[in-house]
């Protein structure tokens, strides 16, 4: 019978023999003229099988949460497990030529070698490149995106607590002609202070300028952050939708994306940051005020 | 508006994307997480793990449901992983280990070709390379650390999914006959264990305690600069054959004793113990003990063994530990109750 992803979560230590046993011969087949080196064979399997420890896929019973490896069907699971293989032994042989170093290693014993060598195969990829192939990409693709920026709209706002570093950043801001996003930040600034404050003199910009990369690192990265804005985006959709001023109930909030625990969660959020009044209840009341500071937070005018 | 604004327009919107761009990237720089050297495997008995277990656990797991959604042109897909899209922008390791797993899942949605064949056949765990058994062992009981202290920082309870992960270790480790590479693949077993227990668990560097490691048949090497000696006259044992000694040897320093079995009881022989220890009861800590489930402890906790009668004038003491249906005659057994005692502690009861 064969293994399946099934067996690797629940009944990990009997399946583990069988996984070896496939992967040592996926291994093989894709390791060309170092299909016959043990270690190299090993150490393909062992980044393979490190891999699915990792993902919380072996061994995981259901202490750890499935994933969408565990909705594959086995078709699919064994075709991912072969091109994890694929991918280990191109990198491998790729390691290994660059260190022969005499003609006779770079050699290959047949040209049936030549045929089947993978990394011919991994020249042409027939898909394209994945999405987000370079960090670059990835920000140039966040900067892009409204709903992205106002994540770290949000962030920043949160620096608030600390003026210095704030100001370090709004510096940064300008100094980069980042205007849009800057511009965004202010408005919101001197609506949430009816006087604002004095910029305080920048000594040790530098530090202040660590910090509060350091918190808008940590900000950014956090699940609760996105889902306050995702949750400040519905509600002031929903009430721009419905009359302003009037209650809300949860589940009317709550869809296919957002669940009830992710919709608490981020309503929670809202509120210790003081743009609601919500202590639990489903029915959450909005005031056309509190609308308004909301749309001014998280939407483009 | 003409074409040549508009064209002004687009390109000034995305000098302004690039130049918030590369701002962004700057800021979501994470220090790289630690990588071990590639090995080259001449000199290795294991594997070199490719992660050590401060991984951004959190994240990783998460990579295939972002790959899902994006495979399936989710538009809610960035939005709803954005903490995600932003790690990856700063985190090469992880940005790394996106990529890999896109193209294999991609391959497994999408595929091209001919689909690969089904595992098939029978193994059994004694016919798996030790060193790879040893590798499944310590990438276990990296991810156990993991996943303890991504619970501690998240303040949730991983506890259980970890100490699992330790226990399939432990049983997994028992499969290996060679002692050696049965030790490396537990090196860090105690010291995981130890961190449920909280800062002051291990006293091991207590100079009132006396920690023994046992000394595997047929083994050589160090555990925390304590020189385990290799008994020559060992047999070197293989899986299946049956044990001359019933009994796993153990040592601290200059010290030694033995653990052997009457029945379903476990016995501790120590010999030699030091004068302050002379006609005062002991109190053995034995820091795996909970891991195993199928011996039945003396007193029920493993951690705080009294024992049943007082170290003697000589030095001796003979005391049992606890009860189980395991065998020390049995080769497996064996090794699974050598590997729960790879730390015995013994001081003077309070």
């Amino acid at each position: 019978m064969p293994f399946t992803a099934y067996d690797l979560r629940y009944h990990a230590e009997q399946s583990y023999p069988l996984l070896y046993a496939y992967l040592h011969r996926q291994a093989q087949r894709f390791l060309g003229a170092l299909k016959y080196d043990a270690f190299e064979v090993d150490t393909v399997i062992g980044h393979v099988v490190e891999q699915l420890v990792r993902l919380g896929l072996f061994g995981g019973d259901d202490k750890v949460p499935l994933t969408a490896l565990d909705s594959l069907t086995d078709a699919q699971f064994y075709a991912f497990l072969s091109r994890s293989v694929r991918n280990k032994a191109i990198d491998r042989l790729r390691k290994r030529r660059l260190q022969v170093s005499t003609v006779a290693e770079l050699e290959v014993p047949d040209n049936a070698e030549i045929e089947e060598d993978p990394l011919n195969e991994a020249v042409a990829a027939a898909w394209g490149p994945a999405p987000f192939a370079t960090p670059e990409e990835i920000t140039l693709y966040i900067a892009s995106q409204r709903e992205l920026l106002d994540l770290l709209k949000h962030c920043i706002m949160a620096l608030g607590s600390a003026p210095r570093q704030l100001n370090a950043v709004m510096q940064e801001l300008e100094d980069i002609g980042a205007d849009e996003l800057l511009d965004k930040v202010m408005q919101d600034l001197k609506e949430k202070t009816s006087s604002p404050s004095p910029a305080p003199a920048m000594q040790h910009m530098s530090q202040h300028k660590d910090h509060a990369h350091k918190k808008l690192r940590h900000c950014l990265q956090q699940n609760s952050t996105n889902l306050a804005v995702r949750v400040a985006l519905r509600l002031t959709e929903y009430t721009t939708l419905t009359m302003k001023g009037s209650a809300v109930n949860i589940q009317a909030l709550t869809q296919e994306d957002l669940s009830e625990n992710d919709m608490r969660e981020g309503l929670k959020a809202l509120a210790s940051e003081g743009l609601l009044n919500w202590s639990g209840e489903d029915d959450i009341r909005v005031t056309a005020d509190q609308v308004k500071r909301l749309t001014r937070y998280y939407k483009d005018e | 508006m003409n074409n040549s604004m508009q064209s002004g327009g687009f390109s000034d919107r995305r000098d302004n994307y690039a130049r918030l761009a590369s701002w962004l990237q700057q800021i979501m720089k994470q220090p790289p997480t630690t990588i071990k050297p590639t090995s080259t495997g001449e000199n290795d008995i294991l594997l070199e793990l490719l992660l050590d277990s401060d991984y951004h656990l959190h994240f990783y797991q998460q990579l295939p449901d972002f790959i899902v959604a994006l495979l399936n042109n989710d538009a809610q897909a960035t939005l709803r992983y954005a903490p995600l899209l932003y790690h990856l922008a700063g985190c090469s390791e992880c940005h790394a280990s996106y990529l890999d797993l896109y193209d294999a899942m991609r391959a497994a949605i999408y595929p091209q070709g001919p689909r690969p064949q089904l595992g098939q056949g029978t193994r059994t765990l004694a016919a798996t390379p030790q060193r790879m058994l040893g590798h499944l062992c310590q990438s276990l009981i990296s991810q156990a650390e993991a996943l303890f202290r991504q619970g501690r920082h998240d303040h949730v309870d991983n506890d259980t999914a970890a100490r699992s992960l330790l226990q399939l270790a432990l049983s997994i480790s028992a499969r290996i006959g060679q002692s050696m590479i049965r030790r490396q693949a537990l090196h860090d077993l105690v010291r995981v264990a130890n961190l449920f227990e909280g800062p002051d668990s291990s006293q091991e560097d207590d100079p009132r305690v006396y920690a023994y490691t046992p000394v595997m048949t047929g083994s050589g090497g160090t555990r925390s600069g304590k020189k385990a000696l290799r008994r020559v006259d060992a047999p070197l044992r293989s899986p299946g054959a049956p044990l001359e000694e019933p009994t796993i040897l153990i040592q601290s320093q200059m010290l030694e004793g033995n653990i052997t079995q009457d029945g379903q009881t476990l016995i501790l022989h120590l010999q030699e113990l030091d004068e302050e220890l002379r006609g005062r009861y002991v109190t053995i800590t034995v820091p795996l003990g909970a891991l195993l489930e199928p011996i039945r402890w003396r007193g029920g906790n493993p951690r705080a063994i009294r024992s049943t009668m007082p170290v003697d004038a000589q030095g001796v003491l003979i005391t049992p530990l606890g009860e189980t249906e395991l065998r020390l005659s049995d080769n497996e057994e064996h090794n699974l109750l050598e590997a729960t005692f790879m730390l015995l502690e013994v001081r003077v009861a309070d």
